[in-house]
């Protein structure tokens, strides 16, 4: 049988759809071609065709994300990715000292920020978008306006690899970890260091701020996870679970409220800051090595995203903690996935065999 | 910590503070302090460490310690007995106080990272600058993976392994036990079938200080990665070599000094040195790193030529004082260093820095049709060819590159252009407003022209008609006497031009804009080389007043309610009108004030457009396709935002 349906939107433009049905209940069978305008067109044909036992709550439950564009222009590692906070841009920054900024949407670049010495191992993005701080080996961060793409300040006193670097929500302060086993936090208007807090016993891999900028999360190699006061530099909590591996990478979530932590043993763990407490536990995925860095997407449906040594990008359903996708393509470790603020894109990078950015889409 | 030293705390209040979160710093010693940036040993029953300072053990004997347990230890259990390299050195140390040898490891002297193979995010790049940065540092930042030949595996071993003429007893080779089978010497021996006809010992068991030959044939030497590895290659160096120095019954202080000379070498390469073609700066890194990488095998290949010649000096030198033996000792590591750097470069550098003599090896010119062969550091033969392979690259990359970009439209693109508009915008009304101010000036100074045509009138409108009370004083706000509320304003205006003309407030350009009458005041200052930049009209520094005749009329346009002009004018003389002081100019001032603004703003978006322009042009430059490539997997879908399109 061959049906036609013919729906109007509100803005009266046609979709036809054009079906074959074996019966109703083997909605797989089906082929259809509908032109549509992307958000009401699938919604509508989905609910449209929805007469059997079709839940129209398919796309929360699963992502459906799809390989769509590989950004090449790095000739050496990634080591991270994100999305600036207005969502257009995307900087990566790499093992081979430049920063790569491309349009989140087409994948196209747009810039490259050279300046700094030596392998660089984390960018962060400043609040209006318009400012980019990079952490690199040759033990200084640098602070560089993306319009123009001067470096604006030089940022040094470590004594060590900088590893991880952050913006506070206001985008005044700057935190940094670094391999000599401190944090600091600095002054972005004259690009002095403020503070300096002797976090840990072991390389910092992970420093970030919570929504309000009044917390720090810090997490290391030594196995704890700390949360400082960015006010004062107290230490006010000391996360430590009955074992202790490396700590590779630590994140407020957007609420902050909990804490993503990503340990060295192939685990993802989302801490409950104020009782101290582990909530839920995410595995499956591949993380002895490399501090990968985690995401929470919100932007569809609640996901954590990790990279994993596998060559993998892994989706977890927030609550039911299983792994709902899978993401192939990339050659090499994904050191780094972030997810875009508004849609549902999601950036992953890897390493040197690989050296490629992929944008990856769901609907 | 140097990281300390920029923070305003004193460095106590670090230490304290280190302590006082005893969770985090272990401590040791029989002192229980965290310090560990002393000389230490550990004891090899219990595992803790000691201070030499707290147990007085100084680093020169522990040099000649290989096992060595605590006070404690060794009061518990009666069987443990602190062992020493050699007869020489035990005889010279049974004098000594018991237990007061100290441990030389070359990584020993902070706990173990927790995993070895962590490695940094951008693989192995960064492993090598790990790798070069912790030799650098100090030698307790290393990582400590128990190496081949530490002393804490001599003492597992309880037998004694003969010595003789040609066995050290010693070394890696003298502990073997069992004939590899695969060496030559070893097929030439009866029991692994050969004729045996050569006679010699398994070529892993020569002796590596005594033996008359190679220990290791060189073509079965371990290929050398070319990355390398991140892991424990470090300390090893220090530790082969200084043993080799002790075997030699040098004196063991050259161990010490090994480290820091040993890593100040790569140092330099790694950092300062930096090619900035990826590819060149893994061949250097490859290249310093093989000083290190395996250097047990360099060793063994020098011992042997430099080893007799070293086993001389090292019995002249006994008998010399310390002094001289140490600064020998150093150069003479530095030559073996050197030679082995060169051995190491000649054979791994990249094959296109061969020697030039020998053209059959040398690499062919990359040039399209071009056999010749290629300049030595080049890939080229010359600069034509080059130059030939580049526009054939362009021509056969670039055209589809273009049509890649073109394949979807640029959002950066059309942003921009929506900026553009938006500024020119802007500019426009900008401008509409700077014309709007101009009118305003001219209409303020046609009112003061009219004001001054105004006939003087003494009597009316006179002051008296003010309260009068002369017992209220106020206080002045600049200089803070006392004054009259009559004349108070006329006094505030000059007390504050007399402060005001005393401080400078400029900028290094003077003021270029065309079709600005009067704006700022622009006076050079040769001593700041600065332009003042303070209102012209009512700068306080380069105008004075000008005295102000008998007859000039006030003329300032009365006001009913503040807003509402009357027409009329001030009819007193100014020099007694203490109502409308200085109106004029103040008024001017408004103006030109608003007038600045706008010019600012202005400014503003001329900045915004050129940011905005550049960018444009920047964007998909011939670098920027011929470096970078964005592939399209969905060829429907070419803008990832799911909304419609702005």
């Amino acid at each position: 049988m061959f049906f036609i349906f013919i729906l109007l939107d509100r803005r009266a433009k046609i979709l036809a759809a054009w079906f074959r049905t074996g019966h109703l209940a083997s909605l797989q069978t089906w082929s259809f071609r509908v032109m549509t305008t992307k958000e009401s067109g699938g919604a509508k044909a989905e609910s449209a065709l929805s007469s059997s036992a079709n839940p129209s709550k398919r796309v929360s439950e699963k992502p459906n994300y799809a390989l769509k564009f590989t950004l090449v222009g790095h000739t050496e590692a990634v080591s991270s990715v994100k999305f600036s906070p207005n969502g257009e841009w995307l900087a990566s920054s790499s093992a081979d000292k430049v920063i790569i900024i491309w349009g989140a949407y087409d994948g196209k670049h747009e810039k490259t920020l050279k300046g700094h010495n030596l392998e660089i191992s984390d960018v962060a993005w400043s609040s209006d978008s318009g400012r980019l701080v990079s952490a690199s080996d040759d033990k200084t961060l640098k602070i560089w306006d993306v319009r123009s793409g001067k470096c604006l300040k030089t940022l040094t006193g470590h004594s060590d690899y900088v590893f991880c670097c952050n913006f506070n929500p206001p985008s005044n302060l700057i935190i940094s970890g670094s391999f000599d086993e401190s944090m600091k936090i600095w002054e972005v208007k004259t690009g002095k260091c403020l503070k300096t807090l002797s976090a840990h016993s072991d390389p910092v891999s992970a420093v970030h701020f919570n929504c309000s900028g009044s917390l720090i999360v810090s997490g290391s190699y030594d196995g704890v996870c700390r949360i400082w006061d960015a006010a004062s530099g107290q230490c006010l909590k000391t996360l430590v679970d009955d074992d202790n591996p490396p700590v590779s990478f630590v994140k407020f979530s957007p609420n902050g409220k909990y804490i993503l932590i990503a340990t060295l043993d192939n685990t993802l763990k989302l801490w409950d800051y104020s009782r101290g407490r582990c909530l839920k536990t995410y595995t499956g995925h591949k993380n002895e090595k490399y501090c990968i860095f985690a995401s929470f997407s919100v932007t569809g449906g609640k996901w954590i995203v990790s990279g994993s040594e596998d060559n993998l990008v892994y989706i977890w359903n927030l609550q039911t903690k299983e792994i709902v996708q899978k993401l192939q393509g990339h050659t090499d470790v994904v050191i780094s996935a972030a997810c875009h603020p508004t849609e549902n894109i999601i950036a992953s990078a890897a390493l040197g065999n690989d050296k490629t950015v992929k944008l990856w889409m769901s609907n | 910590m140097e990281a300390e030293a920029s923070d305003p705390e004193p460095p106590d209040a670090g230490e304290d503070s280190k302590s006082e979160n005893g969770e985090n710093a272990p401590i040791y010693c029989i002192c229980r302090k965290p310090d560990i940036n002393c000389f230490m040993i550990g004891c090899d029953n219990c595992n803790e460490w000691f201070h030499g300072d707290c147990i007085r053990i100084t680093e020169k004997m522990a040099k000649a310690i290989r096992e060595w347990y605590c006070r404690e230890c060794r009061e518990k259990d009666p069987k443990l007995e602190i062992r020493y390299r050699h007869k020489k050195s035990r005889e010279r140390d049974s004098t000594e106080r018991d237990g007061s040898e100290p441990r030389d490891e070359g990584g020993g002297r902070r706990r173990p990272a927790p995993d070895l193979d962590l490695q940094r995010r951008a693989g192995s790049g960064t492993g090598v600058g790990a790798m070069l940065a912790r030799g650098s540092a100090s030698p307790h930042k290393s990582s400590p993976q128990p190496l081949v030949a530490t002393p804490s595996q001599h003492h597992q071993q309880q037998q004694q392994i003969k010595r003789s003429a040609r066995m050290c007893g010693e070394c890696e080779a003298c502990r073997r036990t069992e004939d590899c089978g695969h060496c030559d010497f070893c097929r030439d021996m009866k029991k692994f079938g050969g004729p045996n006809k050569i006679r010699q010992k398994c070529r892993l068991r020569q002796c590596q200080l005594r033996a008359r030959l190679s220990p290791v044939m060189p073509s079965e030497s371990l290929p050398r990665p070319r990355r390398p590895l991140p892991t424990q290659q470090q300390p090893q160096p220090s530790q082969k070599l200084g043993r080799i120095r002790e075997d030699e019954g040098a004196v063991a202080s050259a161990a010490v000094k090994e480290p820091p000379e040993a890593t100040a070498t790569p140092e330099p390469l790694s950092d300062e040195d930096l090619p900035l073609d990826p590819d060149l700066y893994q061949d250097f890194c490859a290249g310093a790193f093989d000083d290190h990488g395996l250097p047990w095998m360099s060793d063994t290949e020098e011992s042997p030529f430099l080893d007799p010649a070293l086993r001389k000096r090292a019995v002249k030198v006994k008998h010399v004082k310390r002094r001289e033996k140490k600064s020998e000792k150093k150069k003479e590591e530095r030559y073996k260093r050197h030679r082995q750097k060169q051995k190491h470069k000649d054979k791994w550098k990249h094959p296109e820095r061969t020697d030039a003599k020998d053209p059959a090896s040398l690499p062919q010119c990359l040039g399209p049709g071009c056999v010749r062969a290629a300049q030595p550091g080049s890939k080229y033969c010359s600069d034509d060819c080059g130059m030939k392979l580049a526009a054939n690259r362009i021509y056969e990359i670039l055209p589809q590159r273009i049509q890649q970009w073109q394949q979807s439209p640029c959002i950066a693109e059309e942003h921009g252009k929506k900026l553009l508009e938006r500024i020119r915008r802007e500019q426009q009304s900008a401008r509409t407003r700077l014309q709007e101010m101009e009118r305003r000036f001219h209409e303020l100074e046609a009112i003061i022209l009219r004001a001054k045509q105004q006939a003087v009138r003494e009597d009316e409108e006179s002051n008296e008609g003010d309260s009068d009370d002369t017992d209220l004083q106020i206080f002045c706000v600049s200089c803070g006497h006392p004054i009259n509320p009559r004349v108070a304003l006329r006094h505030m205006e000059r007390c504050y031009a007399k402060y005001e003309s005393q401080t400078s407030f400029g900028s290094m350009y003077p003021t270029r804009i065309e079709g600005a009458t009067r704006l700022f005041c622009d006076v050079y200052n040769p001593q700041s080389k600065t332009y003042c930049k303070r209102l012209q009209v009512l700068c306080p520094e380069h105008s004075r007043d000008p005295k102000v005749p008998a007859d000039e009329v006030c003329g300032c346009p009365l006001v009913r309610d503040v807003f509402e002009l009357t027409g009329e004018f001030c009819r007193l003389p100014k020099r007694q009108c203490n109502r409308h002081y200085c109106w004029e100019k103040l008024r001017r001032a408004e103006v030109d004030l608003e007038r600045v603004r706008v010019w600012y703003k202005l400014d503003e978006l001329f900045e915004q457009e050129r940011n905005v322009r550049t960018a444009m042009t920047n964007r998909a430059g011939l670098l920027a396709l011929m470096l970078h490539q964005t592939i399209q997997h969905d060829p429907l879908t070419t803008d990832l935002r799911s909304s419609a399109d702005r």
